[in-house]
């Protein structure tokens, strides 16, 4: 069969649609299509990330000086912060990325270059995240006393440096493979549709 | 308020007058009743996004051609690469019984190797069926004309051969 010889098929089978198009009701409806989903996880991020130190205040309401002259508590405070400003970054990129009236192909690529940034972003901001930690778990007991803290900086320096140095290998091969894992197959997908353009 | 109406109803207007397009779009990436209405709904919604943006640069169609398809092929969260079955109800009604049975054999046909090619394909086939100009395909496609037609030329020969070796068990 000839693909000409289904064009008057085609028209006729116009005739039926077997759809409800009151178009006034579906734009009260939200988008649930995998950019949306995006935003919605980074929404859900900015959220939590604002609420875990007050609910870390809340819970040692009755002693309220003992977090809040904590190094950690604050170090804590900064990461959730860290997390939120990245996320709100995250968030505009998805806004972006929701753009949908441009040509196919330069979409598609311009989708592609944006969550592979992003990608990168995610991962040197682990890395950053991850670093900054190991800083803390090394310069905070100089400053304050920690009995956790304390008994790590009793293991002869060797151990806790191999593990830091373990556990930074560790987040270069595995942590990659996770968010790869998260976003890689929509990634690889835009990937495919771009070389079935070429 | 008052503008936010007025637009709905402009935004309504367009919809109803080109629907038939969005359907058709959602037959070509769709294959049940269900997951058209997903298709119809997501891309209104995209459509309404992207209105107030719209200034009239490009034909009504096109930038609706251009949302549409890219929301088939990217904005679905849950794509169904394969579908065993077709819903007959969704095929042509009103015509005689003989000639509907012949009718729905060939669709059935058509939309069993044109759900075999790729997404792009099946845009640039939809375009083809509907008599779209290789300049209008470029425009919505951001393919060029040149690897348009190779295109085309590639996917009837795929055509060819999906539909010679297609078993639809009907009969």
């Amino acid at each position: 069969m000839e693909l000409d010889d289904l064009k008057q098929t085609w028209k006729q089978s116009e005739t039926n649609k077997n759809i409800n198009t009151d178009i006034m009701n579906m734009i009260q409806h939200k988008t649930y299509g995998p950019i949306a989903a995006l935003k919605k996880e980074f929404r859900k991020q900015i959220i939590v990330m604002c609420l875990l130190p007050m609910l870390l205040i809340f819970t040692n309401l009755d002693d309220i000086f003992k977090p809040l002259t904590s190094i950690l508590f604050w170090a804590y405070v900064l990461l959730c912060a860290g997390i939120v400003v990245f996320a709100y970054f995250n968030y505009r990129i998805a806004n972006r990325m929701s753009v949908m009236d441009e040509s196919i192909k330069p979409n598609l690529e311009k989708q592609v270059n944006t969550l592979e940034t992003r990608i990168q972003w995610k991962i040197i901001g682990l890395r950053i995240a991850l670093i900054f930690l190991i800083m803390l778990t090394e310069i905070v007991p100089y400053i304050q006393h920690y009995s956790m803290l304390d008994k790590w900086h009793s293991l002869s320096p060797f151990i806790r440096f191999s593990s830091y140095a373990a556990l930074l290998l560790f987040q270069y091969f595995v942590g990659r493979k996770v968010i790869y894992r998260k976003f890689g197959s929509h990634l690889a997908y835009l990937k495919d549709l771009i070389r079935e353009m070429d | 308020m008052l503008q936010k109406r007025e637009a709905e109803k402009q935004f309504e207007k367009h919809i109803k007058e080109h629907e038939l397009l969005i359907y058709k779009i959602c037959r070509i990436y769709a294959y049940t009743n269900a997951d058209r209405q997903d298709l119809f709904q997501e891309i209104v919604i995209q459509l309404w996004n992207a209105f107030p943006k719209f200034k009239g640069d490009s034909k009504l169609s096109t930038w609706l051609y251009r949302v549409a398809i890219n929301t088939a092929i990217t904005g679905l969260r849950k794509r169904k690469d394969f579908i065993e079955s077709y819903d007959h109800a969704a095929l042509p009604t009103n015509i005689s019984d003989e000639h509907r049975v012949h009718l729905e054999e060939r669709l059935l046909e058509m939309y069993k190797a044109i759900e075999q090619l790729n997404q792009i394909e099946k845009a640039i086939v939809m375009f083809y069926l509907e008599d779209k100009s290789y300049e209008e395909m470029e425009e919505i496609l951001g393919i060029s004309q040149g690897n348009l037609r190779v295109k085309m030329n590639r996917i009837k020969e795929k055509l060819r051969n999906l539909t010679k070796n297609i078993d639809y068990g009907i009969g």
